[in-house]
C-alpha cells in the first residue's frame, strides 16, 4: 500500500562486505515516524552501549521521512550517529537532492556499519549496490570527490554524499557534504564516515515515491505553499538566506566577537546579506522540492578570492568565522567558509575552535603563536586560514590540537583555558550568545546534541515579540522559559521525523504538517493534531535522553560554558549574565516540566505514558 | 495557434518542483527522473530543458506506428498511447533527449502540454517556467 515510505533499509556491513534489504515493520513507523524517530530508536537497538564512535562498531546512518521525496515542501533528511565530538547522540540534518535520492533507489534509509579494509565508496543503482574502491578519491575535497565520481560512473545525475580531508583524518567536527554542497554538518558525522574508510556514497534511482491519497495530499501540499507564500519570515529568507540575522542578532546584542567575549561586532553589515550580496551573490538556489530558495549562489569577481564560487554564507558561518574571529572582510568571510566546505569540516565548530585559539595566543597560553608564519591573532584572516588548512590535515601541533574540538583542546593545554572554552558537552555552541535571552541558554544547555541551534531557541518569543499563550514573554526573566522551551523542542522532534527543514517551519503551520503526513501515510493518528506532534516530539525527545544517559551524559553537563558566567562588556546586553543560581533554577524548571527526576533522569510513569517503556526492539 | 513553454534558466533555482508535479501526475509518484522535463546543470546556472513541440518534429516524422501526432488546438506534439509499441526510434531521434522510454508499459511518453495547461509551469514558484501562446500559423506536418 503506498504511504510515502518504500518500506526498506539498506543494511551495510563494511568489514564483512555483507549487505541486505532490511523490512521496516508496521510498528515502527507508526511509533517513530521516520529520520530522527527512525535515527534514534536503530541508535539505542543497534549500536553497543558505551562504543567508541569511530570504531567499526558504531552506525552511520542516512535517515529520510514519508515526505521526503514527496512533493511536500522544505523536506530534508539526516544522518545518525553516535558522535565522536560530544559521545553521546547525532542527528544531523541535510538540504540539498541526496535525501530524495534514497527514497528514489528504494529506501527509507541506509544503514552501514563496520569498517572497510582500503578506502571505498558505495554505489547504489536503484536495488543495485556495488562497494568500489576509492583509492583515487582519497584526499580529494568534498566537491572535487563528487565530480569525479559522476565522471567515472558517465553520469552527472548522480547523486553524492562525501567527505574531505578532514572526515580521512577523523577531525572530530568533519561534516558530511551531500548533494551539492549541502553539509550534515554538526557533531562530525563525516569523522565516523572515514573511521569506516568510507569516502562516499553515489546515489542513482528511478523508483517513485507513491503518497496514499494523492488527492488530499496534493491540496495539503497547495495548502504548505500557501502559508510559506504568507508568512514574512519566508518572504525574507527567499530575499536574504539567514545572512540578514547578522544585524539582527548584533542589535540584540547576541552576535558572538572575539570567541564570544562580546555581543556585538562594527563591521556586522558585511559579512551580511548587504555585503555578500555585493561581493558575491548571483541567483537564487533551493533545494529539492522547496520553492523558498533560502541560498543564494554567485562568484568573487575581484581582488585575492577572484574566481571563488559559492553558496550564501549563511549566519551561523558568518558570525562563527567572521564576527567571532573579528574578521569583517566579506570576502575573506566567503573565502573561509568554502574552505570549510570543501575540506570537509563543519565551519560552526571551526569558527568557535579558531576563536579559542585566537584568545588563547593572546592569553600566550597556546602551545604555537604562529600559524604558517602568521600571528595568531583575532581579525588575522591568513592565520585562521593556516589554522583552517592545518586542522583539517591534523598537521602540526596546533592541527592536531585543535582537531579534536575546543573541550578537548582545552583540557590538553590545561587551566585556565577551559574557561575560554566555549561548548556545552563537547559541542561547540553556535553564533547565538545567549546573554540577555535566557531562554535561548536553555534551550542550548538542554539540546540533546550538545550546544545546538536547532533545538527549540525561542527566538521568536524572546526576541521577536511573539506572544507565549497570549502574553508577552519578559525577555528577561530566567523563570518561565522551561515551558516555551519544551514546547518547541518536542514540536521540532516531531518535525524531525518527517524530516522538515527549520526554514519552513517559519511558514507552514502544525495543521499543515500533520495534513502532509496524514495524507501521505494513511496513518490515522488518535489525537488532535498538535497534541500528537507534542506527544511524539516528548516521546523522541525521552528516547535520546534515554541514550545519552546510557552512553554516560551527566545532568551537570546541562549547563553553561564558564563565558556566559562573565557579563557582556558592552552592547544592549552589557553587564548580563547567567549566575550559578540562574543556571540551577532553569535547569530545575525544565526537568520538573520535563517529568525527569532532580537527576534529569526520566521517571519510570513518564517513559510507561510515552510508550518508551518495555518497548519493542529493532534487531538486525 | 500555438502553445510553447518558454524556459527561463536565470530565474530557475533548481528545485526541480517542476519535475516532482510532473512525475506524480503522469508516472504515478515522485521522481524527477521520472518527469517529462529535465534540468541541466551548466556552470552557475540550472537549465530546465522541456520539449519544443517542434513544427518540424523528428519523432513525429520517425515513428513507424503514426503513434505520434500533433494536438490541433494548441500545437502540441503527442504520444498515442494505444499505438505506440516502444520501439524507441521517438527517442533516438529526439535531438534534445525529451522521451522517455517506459520500459514496463512497454511505451514512449514525451510531454503533451497536460492537455494545453502545463503543471509544471503552474507549479514553478519562480516564473522559470512560462506559457507562451503564439497566435496563428500553419503546422508544417
Amino acid at each position: 500500500m503506498n504511504s510515502g515510505y518504500t518500506g526498506k533499509f539498506l543494511y551495510v556491513n563494511l568489514s564483512s562486505g555483507e549487505s541486505r534489504e532490511l523490512t521496516v515493520p508496521q510498528w515502527f513507523k507508526n511509533a517513530f515516524v521516520g529520520g530522527k524517530g527512525f535515527g534514534l530508536k536503530l541508535l539505542y537497538d543497534l549500536v553497543p552501549p558505551k562504543c567508541d564512535p569511530l570504531g567499526a562498531e558504531n552506525i552511520l546512518m542516512f535517515m529520510t521521512g514519508p515526505l521526503t521525496g514527496t512533493l511536500a515542501p522544505s523536506m530534508r533528511a539526516c544522518v545518525v550517529t553516535k558522535s565522536p565530538l560530544t559521545g553521546t547522540l547525532l542527528d544531523s540534518y541535510f538540504g540539498g537532492s541526496f535525501g530524495h535520492e534514497i527514497k528514489y533507489c528504494g529506501y527509507d534509509g541506509l544503514i552501514i556499519t563496520g569498517k572497510a579494509a582500503a578506502p571505498v565508496y558505495l554505489w547504489i543503482d536503484d536495488g543495485h549496490l556495488e562497494i568500489r574502491p576509492a583509492r583515487n578519491l582519497w584526499g580529494k575535497d568534498t566537491l572535487e570527490t563528487n565530480h569525479l565520481i559522476k565522471e567515472n560512473l558517465k553520469d552527472d545525475s548522480i547523486k553524492v554524499a562525501s567527505i574531505g580531508p578532514a572526515g580521512e583524518k577523523l577531525v572530530y567536527f568533519a561534516l558530511v557534504s551531500c548533494e551539492y554542497n549541502r553539509q550534515a554538518g554538526r557533531g562530525g558525522a563525516g569523522a565516523v564516515m572515514g573511521s569506516k574508510n568510507l569516502k562516499a556514497v553515489a546515489l542513482r534511482g528511478r523508483q517513485p515515491v507513491k503518497v496514499r491519497h494523492q488527492k488530499e495530499f496534493l491540496a495539503a501540499v497547495e495548502l504548505a505553499y500557501h502559508d510559506l507564500k504568507n508568512s514574512p519570515d519566508i518572504r525574507n529568507l527567499m530575499q536574504t538566506g539567514t545572512a540578514s540575522s547578522v544585524p539582527f542578532a548584533n542589535e540584540n546584542g547576541v552576535l558572538p566577537r572575539r570567541n564570544y567575549f562580546d555581543g556585538t561586532f562594527d563591521n556586522n553589515l558585511e559579512i551580511s546579506d548587504f555585503g555578500q550580496n555585493r561581493d558575491m551573490w548571483l541567483r537564487n538556489e533551493a533545494c529539492t522540492g522547496c520553492p523558498v530558495h533560502c541560498s543564494k549562489v554567485g562568484y568573487i569577481r575581484s581582488g585575492r578570492y577572484r574566481g571563488t564560487v559559492s553558496d550564501i554564507v549563511e549566519y551561523e558561518s558568518a558570525a562563527m568565522l567572521g564576527s567571532n574571529l573579528e574578521i569583517g572582510n566579506t570576502k575573506a568571510v566567503i573565502h573561509l567558509a568554502h574552505l570549510c566546505d570543501l575540506l570537509g569540516l563543519d565551519s560552526m565548530s571551526t569558527g568557535g575552535v579558531i576563536g579559542f585559539a585566537m584568545e588563547a595566543a593572546e592569553k600566550k597560553s597556546l602551545p604555537e603563536m604562529k600559524a604558517s608564519g602568521y600571528e595568531i591573532k583575532f581579525g588575522n584572516i591568513q592565520a585562521a586560514e593556516a589554522l583552517i588548512k592545518a586542522i583539517a590535515h591534523r598537521e602540526g601541533t596546533l592541527g592536531n590540537l585543535l582537531a579534536d574540538g575546543v573541550h578537548r583542546a582545552a583540557v590538553k593545554i590545561g587551566s585556565p583555558n577551559e574557561q575560554i572554552a566555549v561548548h556545552i558537552k563537547g559541542l561547540e555552541t553556535p553564533a547565538w550568545g545567549p546573554r540577555g535571552a535566557p531562554g535561548i541558554a536553555l534551550s542550548l544547555m538542554t539540546a540533546d546534541r550538545g550546544g545546538c541551534h536547532q533545538r527549540g531557541m525561542p527566538l521568536g518569543e524572546e526576541l521577536g515579540g511573539l506572544p507565549w499563550k497570549g502574553h508577552t514573554v519578559d525577555r528577561l526573566a530566567v523563570k518561565g522559559k522551561a515551558e516555551i522551551v519544551i514546547h518547541h523542542q518536542n514540536y521540532l522532534a516531531a518535525l524531525d521525523t518527517f524530516v522538515k527543514c527549520d526554514f519552513g517551519t517559519f511558514g507552514i503551520s502544525p495543521r499543515t504538517y500533520v495534513k502532509l503526513y496524514r495524507t501521505c501515510t494513511g496513518h490515522d493518528l488518535e489525537m488532535e493534531d498538535e497534541a500528537w506532534l507534542q506527544n511524539l516530539g516528548a516521546k523522541i525527545w525521552n528516547l535520546g535522553r534515554l541514550y545519552n544517559l546510557r552512553e554516560g551524559l551527566e545532568p551537570a553537563q546541562d549547563t553553561l560554558p564558564h563565558r556566559f558566567r562573565q557579563p557582556l562588556p558592552s552592547g544592549p546586553c552589557k553587564g548580563h549574565r547567567f549566575t550559578r543560581n540562574d543556571i540551577d533554577s532553569m535547569r530545575e524548571e525544565y526537568y520538573y516540566l520535563r517529568g525527569w527526576t532532580k537527576d534529569g533522569i526520566p521517571t519510570e510513569e513518564l517513559l510507561h505514558a510515552l510508550h518508551l517503556a518495555r518497548g519493542k526492539t529493532f534487531s538486525i | 495557434m500555438r502553445k510553447v513553454i518558454c524556459t527561463n534558466f536565470d530565474l530557475c533555482t533548481g528545485c526541480a518542483i517542476c519535475q516532482l508535479i510532473c512525475s506524480e501526475m503522469r508516472s504515478g509518484g515522485t521522481n524527477p527522473r521520472l518527469a517529462l522535463l529535465k534540468i541541466a546543470n551548466q556552470g552557475l546556472v540550472h537549465r530546465p530543458v522541456v520539449c519544443a513541440q517542434c513544427q518540424n518534429a523528428f519523432c513525429l516524422k520517425v515513428c513507424p506506428n503514426e503513434a505520434i501526432y500533433r494536438n490541433k488546438h494548441n500545437g502540441a506534439v503527442i504520444i498515442d498511447q494505444e499505438k505506440c509499441n516502444g520501439c524507441g526510434l521517438c527517442a533516438e531521434a529526439c535531438p534534445i533527449d525529451m522521451i522517455l522510454l517506459d520500459k514496463q508499459k512497454n511505451t514512449a511518453r514525451k510531454c503533451d502540454l497536460c492537455g494545453g495547461e502545463p503543471l509544471c509551469v503552474k507549479y514553478c514558484p519562480t516564473g522559470a517556467l512560462e506559457l507562451v501562446v503564439i497566435p496563428g500559423g500553419e503546422n508544417n506536418e
